[in-house]
């Protein structure tokens, strides 16, 4: 608990990042990376990897920053207008932050997946072109594979292949966020984020989308917020914790979720607190 | 306090359905035929009308009646009290007819003659019917003719402004070589404007003569034929010498009185009248209304009153003789079937949706005024919509959200509460004499004094300078909403400044310039631009409106929810991409909406109209099938100032009354239409948006 509490003081603090994580290729890579809202620190110089082809679960109290990191990885903070960054993030080599890059085609290598299902007002077939459509592609024969690929991809394909011409809106709650997720995989990104994509589902529904992260692991890399401890055990390969805007420690699930390093992490992933 | 408010509600909703009820009653029924009733009065004389109106005050009924013959009696309407009648049961005549007429109103009477045929009573309708059709065919060759009059008039006023224009162009005067002919020394092109005006006056005036001919024979064979009638007043032929109990009893002691009264020869058998001839019916009282009716000759009706001493005194019925073209519409009132009614009625209001106005709006239809409104209200959209939605979109969408912004936002909302006769005195002030004055004459006549030509070139290549600057600084910063930089947001402030500054520098040249005099400067002093005219009227009201549409539009922006942008951008969408493609559609019913709402507001609006274009009468249509089609530059009819003008402004206000409430109606419904389709359209497209297909 003391280092908590030397966190919650505003004491420097080193992240504890396990070697087998490092190890791997990263996909993102996140080089001491702190973010101002305002004059409010949200972020505190995070590091860490996120590797690719794996799933990667951000866990944390609420109000630690995790959605503010995500957010960062595709630069939807620039809409905020008191944001101010320190720090950089590569992907895949490349900068994210560095003054030449072109956030609207650095979007367009990510997909992401809000945690409300938020479907554009429009026919299911064009949710899911959506990222085609605004690139200007036109190919009818394209459009129509992508959005079959996609859907099936998003395990929605047999649910609603008859009506795609129906809108969007007219799906479940569950079906919504799964739509969500076609959309973000149909310009087929090189990183995969999802903030909390279940909390607005039922169980039945919630397991779906697990499924369907499953699947998706090896294709793409995923780095997904949760708030559900075993949620994150079930799904994620390697598992971050937050607290008060720094990354306290970082490994492999179960690592994580069996032996971490810090007993603060033990306590919060047992539920003793958070 | 559930009872206090209760009660209050109940109030306001009674006094709105009571208004309501007030102008659906008094609209619906204006149109409605009536019955023709004569009252006869304490002192013996008749009066005879349309009861549109009956009021108890004091114990005594005041009646309000139509009684038409306006050429003879000059007025539409009476007021009555009860207390000047002898008996308050009317008598309605089954032979009385009633003439809607072109000019002059209504006509009641009796028919007595048909000037071009001999024929019975009971066939005269049918006769009436036959004749109008040859009428009307004359009276279509009357408007062609007055049309091609028209158009001759126009060529030589536009020879002759092709003579004016050279004058201005060349500087030089022409009135006497215009006068004489003589066209030494001239230039050519005033050579041959105006040999062109001399070719036009002569060609005119061949074909004047030659329509004015026709025109006259037209108008002769139009008189041709007249209608003669018997009106329900007296006048004295005198004392009949009978009793007047054995009178109103329909007892005849002496018919020869009546013949030397009237002064009737004897018929072969050496009698006057008879018995048989005589057909008595009691009025009041005091009035009997008498018809005789002989072999071969037309019948002939007779007023007899009650004198004092128990005698009568006989009147012979006013004849008047009308011009069978003057008639609209003709029908014995009194003898009407419901069904007939509701034909009459019907073709009544046909009229009044799609005709035109006659007696000075008094009558006829309210065609021009209602095409005016809907012209002038689409115009006013089509301005309004552009600049409202783009204003509320950068509100919304691009501007940073700050005190200038609320400070804005705040003055706009201030604006839709400003009386609308302030605009109307702004739309007259800066449109009509200011922009209008400039289009028409350049800026000597909207008052700007022109620089002088060289001070005004520098300036101009000042402005280029300028121009280019601010396109230089724009390409600089372009890019700025993808990448962040100080230094580029700086930029693209200066940018805008810059592009405002060019702006207001176009405007200021513009109005300096010494080398426009106007588009219609031949045309002056009559303005064609500068005064009020249904553009300037349309922009007027586009002003009015702005706010409606940028709070509307604001709000259904502020309505899509941020997920949705948030989903777009996190696509890889850019700002316009988002906006146009996620934004723009889901709030389109709610843009739609205030679209509508304006629309209402634009046209019930009556205030401004009174300065900036709506005349009580208009020759012309502002959308008509002459090239160019749409008039800008004309003065239009305009349905809420014709319930104005006809209300309060006309001579005879108080004969308009029902038209006023009939027009009230047409507007109320209007208004209501539009904003049931905006509700309608609203319902509509949000369930489009829920559940249905695209
Ligand atoms: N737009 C913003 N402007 C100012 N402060 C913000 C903004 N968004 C988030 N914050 C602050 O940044 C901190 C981190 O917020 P963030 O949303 O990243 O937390 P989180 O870990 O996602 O929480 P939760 O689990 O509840 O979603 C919070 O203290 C929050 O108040
Ligand atoms: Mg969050």
């Amino acid at each position: 608990m003391n280092r908590l509490k030397a966190i919650a003081d505003g004491q420097t603090f080193e992240s504890v990042i396990h070697p087998e994580v490092l190890s791997r290729e990263p996909v993102v890579a996140i080089k001491d990376f702190s973010l101002f809202y305002g004059r409010k620190q949200a972020l505190y110089n995070i590091s860490m990897p996120i590797v690719k082809g794996l799933v990667t679960a951000l866990v944390g109290p609420s109000g630690c920053g995790k959605s503010t990191l995500l957010r960062s990885v595709n630069r939807m903070n620039d809409l905020v207008e008191s944001v101010r960054i320190e720090g950089d993030m590569l992907l895949n080599g490349d900068s994210i932050f560095a003054p030449s890059v072109d956030v609207i085609e650095l979007r367009k290598r990510m997909g992401m997946v809000f945690q409300k299902p938020n479907p554009f007002p429009m026919s299911i077939f064009e949710n899911v072109v959506y990222p085609l459509r605004i690139d200007g592609q036109r190919d009818k024969t394209l459009l129509n594979q992508v959005c079959e690929q996609s859907l099936r991809g998003a395990a929605l394909w047999d649910e609603v292949k008859d009506r795609l011409h129906e809108s969007g809106l007219s799906l479940s709650g569950g079906q919504q966020q799964r739509l969500c997720i076609a959309r973000a995989i149909a310009s087929d990104p090189e990183v995969l984020l999802l903030d909390e994509p279940c909390s607005a589902l039922d169980p039945i529904a919630t397991g779906k989308i697990e499924d369907l992260i499953d699947r998706l692991r090896g294709e793409y890399s995923i780095l997904i917020v949760t708030h559900n401890m075993q949620q994150a055990s079930r799904i994620s390969d390697h598992t971050a914790f937050m607290y008060l805007g720094r990354l306290v420690e970082m490994a492999e699930t179960s690592t994580i979720f069996t032996r971490p390093t810090l007993s603060e992490t033990e306590d919060y992933v047992t539920g003793r607190f958070g | 306090m559930v009872w206090l408010s209760g009660g209050m509600f109940a109030i306001a909703c009674l006094m709105i359905l009571s208004l309501l009820a007030f102008v659906l009653w008094q609209g619906l029924w204006t149109l409605w035929p009536r019955n023709y009733s004569i009252y006869s009065r304490n002192d013996g004389s008749i009066l005879g009308g349309e009861l549109y109106s009956k009021q108890s005050i004091d114990g005594q009924d005041k009646l309000y009646l139509r009684t038409g013959n306006y050429d003879i009696s000059s007025r539409h309407f009476a007021y009555v009290s009860s207390l000047e009648l002898s008996d308050e049961t009317p008598w309605t005549d089954p032979d009385l007819w009633l003439v809607e007429r072109k000019e002059w109103g209504n006509l009641y009477g009796f028919p007595k003659d048909l000037s071009w045929t001999k024929s019975a009573p009971e066939e005269f309708a049918k006769h009436v019917a036959l004749g109008l059709q040859e009428t009307s065919k004359i009276d279509r060759q009357l408007a062609v003719a007055k049309d091609q009059l028209k158009r001759t008039d126009h060529q030589i006023a536009q020879a002759r402004l092709g003579v004016r224009r050279v004058e201005l162009a060349e500087k030089v005067d022409l009135q006497n070589a215009v006068e004489t002919g003589s066209v030494e020394g001239l230039s050519e092109l005033a050579k041959r404007a105006i040999e062109r005006l001399a070719e036009r006056n002569l060609r005119a005036d061949e074909a004047m003569i030659q329509i004015n001919e026709q025109i006259a024979e037209l108008e002769a064979k139009r008189s041709e034929r007249s209608i003669v009638f018997e009106l329900p007043i007296g006048q004295e032929l005198g004392k009949l010498d009978a009793d007047w109990s054995e009178l109103s009893a329909g007892k005849l002691k002496d018919a020869s009185g009546f013949a030397t009264l009237l002064g009737i020869e004897s018929d072969d058998n050496g009698a006057g009248i008879s018995e048989q001839q005589i057909s008595v019916k009691q009025v009041g009282k005091g009035h009997l209304l008498c018809k005789v009716q002989r072999q071969n000759e037309p019948v002939r009706r007779l007023s007899i009153r009650r004198l004092a001493d128990n005698s009568a005194s006989v009147s012979t019925l006013q004849e008047h003789s009308i011009l069978l073209a003057d008639v609209v519409r003709f029908f014995p009132p009194n003898k009407l079937g419901f069904l007939e009614r509701l034909g009459i009625y019907a073709s009544r209001w046909w009229e009044f949706l799609s005709g035109d106005p006659r007696e000075a709006g008094m009558e006829g239809g309210f065609f021009p005024a209602i095409w005016g409104t809907v012209v002038m209200t689409i115009i006013m959209s089509m301005a309004v919509i552009p600049f409202g939605v783009l204003a509320a979109l950068y509100m919304r969408e691009y501007a940073k959200s700050g005190w200038l912004l609320s400070v804005i936002r705040i003055s706009i909302n201030n604006l839709a509460g400003v009386p609308s006769i302030v605009y109307g005195v702004f739309g007259l002030s800066f449109f009509c004499y200011i922009v209008g004055g400039y289009i028409d004459g350049g800026p000597r006549k909207a008052g700007f004094t022109p620089w002088p030509s060289p001070v005004w070139f520098s300036a101009l290549a000042g402005l280029a300078i300028l121009g280019l600057a601010s396109f230089a600084v724009s390409v600089l910063s372009g890019q700025a909403e993808t990448r962040r930089s100080p230094f580029r947001a700086t930029l693209r402030w200066a940018g805008g400044l810059l592009w405002l500054a060019t702006l207001a520098g176009i405007v200021w040249l513009l109005i300096r310039s010494p080398h426009f005099e106007g588009f219609y400067q031949a045309q002056l002093p009559n303005p064609t631009f500068g005064k009020g005219c249904l553009l300037w009227a349309a922009l007027t009201l586009a002003l009015l409106t702005l706010p409606v549409v940028i709070v509307a539009t604001e709000e259904a922006l502020s309505a899509v929810p941020n997920s949705l942008r948030e989903g777009s951008y996190a696509c890889g969408a850019g700002k316009w991409q988002t906006i146009h493609r996620i934004v723009l559609p889901y709030a389109r019913p709610g843009i739609i909406t205030g679209f509508i709402l304006a629309m209402a507001r634009g046209a019930g609006e009556v205030a401004p109209m009174m300065l900036v274009g709506a005349i009580p009468l208009a020759t012309e249509l502002p959308l008509d099938g002459e090239f160019p089609f749409l008039h800008g530059s004309r003065s239009f009819m305009h349905l809420g100032f014709q319930i104005y003008s006809l209300g309060f402004q006309s001579q005879n206000s108080e004969a308009a009354k029902p038209m006023v409430f009939t027009a009230t109606l047409l507007l109320l419904a209007i208004v209501t239409l539009l904003n049931q389709t905006a509700i309608w359209l609203r319902a509509r497209l949000r369930k489009r948006f829920e559940t249905s297909q695209f």
